[in-house]
């Protein structure tokens, strides 16, 4: 946990001493009142003794107001103060939002009281966008949360999209929901409908936790819980509630602390079952390794590097995030799975989907694409912790052996019991094995390398121009690419040099559109103070979602390349809407755009982000155009500012 | 149709000479046009080059083998000749057949020097 620089002149012991030293209470001493009748009877009453709260509010008041007054105008010590100390305690360096009046009183106390100073709030202009950011920065930080404040109604019902995606990848996040509780004390309209009974039920189904804390000590010790349930894998969102009026009132003689918070340490699997996973897997024929959200850092890549050498056993790797390197020659492709006689599945997403199929044809039969014997070892943590409305755990896999643990947590024990089970005579003919990896994925890169060449010169431009010309330009620095390749066929994957966790983002989870750009955003923020060139290469059809990301970007400084894949539509609804058409046997000669296309007029996208504020060129179409058009973005960047090429693409 | 019997169509095709009658310049455009109009560019690119699906362009499979991927497949949409007639297909077949060769990776300075 970080130590965080308290506002000036106010230490958490400090604070806490002034709060109890008699301030003024929440509910106001009334001031005495005429006798029953109306008019007094010529004698003054009494005055009774000022409260000690009435004499502390005396002494500070600002002149021309007295103690009464004073003391339905001004808050000296608003509880959001003390939720600014938690926050900081607890150490969050960016706190996402788009902003409401259901917490004005926590934005204000983070702005002058916290100093707008870890956290720094990011003006967001969605709270999609304000949760993508937080989701793209844990994933560049190796599982660092942020802070998201929005809206518990409209704001969460804005930012459910990307919580899902952020709880499909396990991404950790703390979101704090804004609301007015109390029915009495909510003003006419708007905070009628801004407010509600159960305010985090909205996202329940995919978030880990949620609390509504009704006091600051409350609030305290829910800030803590929550960031260690986020923080422990799986890991994923969590939501906590702040009311309006614990912000707004006077912490008063509540007294409240701040616990502390020792982060979880993630499990590894049980030992003995290790071990039995090692034995299967030093006696098999044909190991294979399918890896996708296991590496929380690079020790897990190093961890991985070590057990697939011993084995040498090939590693498929989903990348959910980078679990090992595609330039070592035991990186190949899924088609290892297909011939494995045992497979390790470490922390997998879908473990029935490496194994099987299902035909998109008009009855859905699936299809058996491992060997009927395979015997399957599944290491991981979704066992420990899912829900069940959303689907998105995937269909149930029988595994053979089911190890639950955290898969990176688990394999220094897993590799240590390999050598131990390690014989003379498979360490002989492991020799063959790598002879024959080495020659296969030479083979694969060779065949990447050829099949890049083909549409080269087309325009639109080839997506393989379009990462290989980038490449060209960012190979020999630190890089880090902030989007997912999979609708541009892998390019990055496939030709670039990707064996650092940080360098390829993965991707959003729950497939939901509207994550990338700001995802990207997320990640370049965290890459910022790195020094590392963050590349976004995004997709035109999501940006449609939440283009005011880039005028966060211009905003707030976030220098960030954003290279735009701009296939003027959303191209997989494309293909959908073609298949229907065939299988029905009518309209693919001309129905397929319908509903899909982003054309006509297509959208100039580097007039929309130079409008916010953003570098921007294009739209290129000759390829010839690319390079010189890239060295100028690369060149705004590395002064520190975001900048846009758009390039009009081949679809894929 | 199993892929035996695609083996087989293959083989005989790469024995068979038969071409269309046009002019290929001509009938290549038009196929261009009818893939494009078909939208095949969707899944394979506007050359052929791939993407979503395989590359296509430039072809070496005979019309035959071509045909039948078109027809009969466990991949891609089936397009029967009721949406997709076999003279129309004959000429996006001429087209695939035309796209050129692209350049060398000796001649692409971003490919050559990849290991």
């Amino acid at each position: 946990m970080k130590d965080e620089e308290k506002p000036e002149g106010v230490n958490r012991r400090e604070f806490l001493s002034t709060a109890t030293a008699g301030v003024a209470a929440a509910a106001l001493t009334k001031p005495a009142v005429a006798q029953e009748g109306g008019a007094t009877n010529g004698q003054e009453d009494a005055v009774s003794p000022l409260t000690a709260a009435q004499e502390a509010m005396e002494s500070d008041t600002p002149d021309g107001y007295g103690a009464d007054e004073a003391m339905e105008y001004f808050v000296r010590h608003p509880g959001s103060d003390f939720m600014v100390d938690v926050i900081k305690d607890i150490g969050f360096d960016f706190m996402t939002t788009n902003p409401g009046s259901s917490f004005r009183g926590l934005h204000e106390s983070v702005v002058n009281y916290g100093k707008n100073t870890a956290p720094e709030l990011l003006t967001c202009t969605h709270e999609e966008q304000a949760v993508a950011m937080a989701h793209g920065y844990s994933k560049a930080t190796a599982g660092q949360p942020l802070a998201v404040l929005v809206h518990s109604t409209v704001g969460l019902q804005h930012a459910s999209m990307a919580i899902y995606n952020a709880w499909c990848d396990r991404s950790p996040m703390l979101i704090l929901g804004g609301n007015h509780l109390e029915a009495t004390e909510r003003r006419t309209g708007v905070e009628w409908s801004h407010s509600a009974q159960d305010a985090a039920r909205v996202v329940r189904d995919y978030t880990k936790w949620d609390d509504a804390p009704l006091s600051l000590q409350g609030f305290s010790e829910s800030m803590a819980r929550a960031y260690k349930i986020s923080t422990t894998p799986p890991m994923g969102p969590v939501v906590v509630i702040i009311d309006g009026h614990l912000q707004e009132g006077e912490v008063g003689d509540q007294a409240p602390t701040i616990p502390g918070v020792a982060p979880t340490q993630p499990p590894h699997g049980d030992l003995s079952a290790l071990d039995e996973a090692a034995r299967w897997l030093v006696e098999a024929e044909s190991p294979a390794i399918a890896v996708d959200l296991m590496a929380h850092n690079q020790d897990g890549i190093d961890a991985l590097i070590e057990l697939a050498e011993e084995l040498q056993a090939p590693v498929y790797n989903q990348f959910g995030r980078v679990n090992f390197p595609n330039t070592h020659y035991l990186s190949q492709g899924a088609n290892v799975i297909a011939q494995a006689d045992v497979v390790l599945g470490l922390e997998l997403y879908d473990t029935w989907g490496i194994l099987n199929t299902v035909r998109d044809r008009v009855h859905r039969d699936s299809l058996r694409t491992a060997r009927p014997d395979v015997r399957v070892i599944d290491i991981g943590v979704k066992d420990l912790f899912t829900k069940s409305n959303y689907q998105s755990f995937q269909r149930y896999n029988a595994a053979d052996l089911s190890i639950a643990g955290d898969g990176q947590t688990s394999l220094p024990a897993l590799t240590e019991a390999v050598r131990r089970h390690m014989t003379r005579a498979r360490r002989a003919s492991n020799a063959q094995r790598e002879e024959r990896w080495r020659a296969a994925h030479a083979l694969a890169r060779t065949a990447s390398v050829d099949a890049a060449r083909y549409g080269w010169d087309s325009s639109p431009v080839s997506t393989a121009r379009l990462y290989m010309e980038l490449w060209d330009l960012v190979k020999d620095r630190d890089w880090a690419l902030v989007s997912d390749d999979n609708s541009q066929s892998r390019w990055a994957r496939r030709l670039w040099s990707v064996d650092q966790h940080y360098q390829y983002i993965g991707r959003s989870g729950g497939a939901g559109l509207g994550y990338g750009a700001p995802s990207a955003l997320g990640a370049a923020l965290a890459h910022r103070d790195a020094g590392r060139l963050a590349i976004n290469i995004q997709r035109d059809g999501d940006m449609m979602y939440v283009p005011g990301t880039f005028w966060t970007a211009a905003y707030h400084k976030i220098p960030m390349l954003t290279v735009m894949h701009n296939n003027r539509g959303y191209h997989q609804e494309f293909m959908h809407l073609q298949r229907m058409a065939a299988r029905r046997q009518r309209g693919i000669d001309g129905s397929s755009h319908v509903g899909n296309e982003l054309n006509n007029p297509a959208p100039d996208f580097a007039q929309i982000t130079a409008g916010m504020g953003v570098w921007s060129e294009g739209p290129i179409t000759d390829p010839k155009d690319l390079k010189a058009a890239l060295v100028r973005a690369i060149d705004v960047v590395d002064q520190g500012e975001p900048a846009l090429v758009d390039v009009v693409c081949q679809p894929r | 149709m199993n892929y035996l019997r695609l083996l087989a169509w293959i083989v005989l095709g790469l024995v068979s000479t038969t071409v269309a009658g046009q002019d290929i310049g001509d009938t290549a455009n038009e196929g261009r046009e009818l893939y494009n109009v078909n939208q095949c560019w969707q899944c394979h690119g506007y050359e052929g080059q791939g993407g979503a699906a395989v590359r296509i362009a430039p072809t070496i499979y005979p019309f035959i083998a071509f045909a039948t991927l078109v027809r009969h497949t466990n991949l891609m949409p089936a397009y029967s000749p009721d949406v997709l007639s076999d003279e129309d297909l004959q000429k996006i077949f001429e087209f695939v057949r035309a796209v050129p060769e692209p350049p060398a990776i000796e001649d692409i300075p971003e490919l050559s020097g990849i290991q």
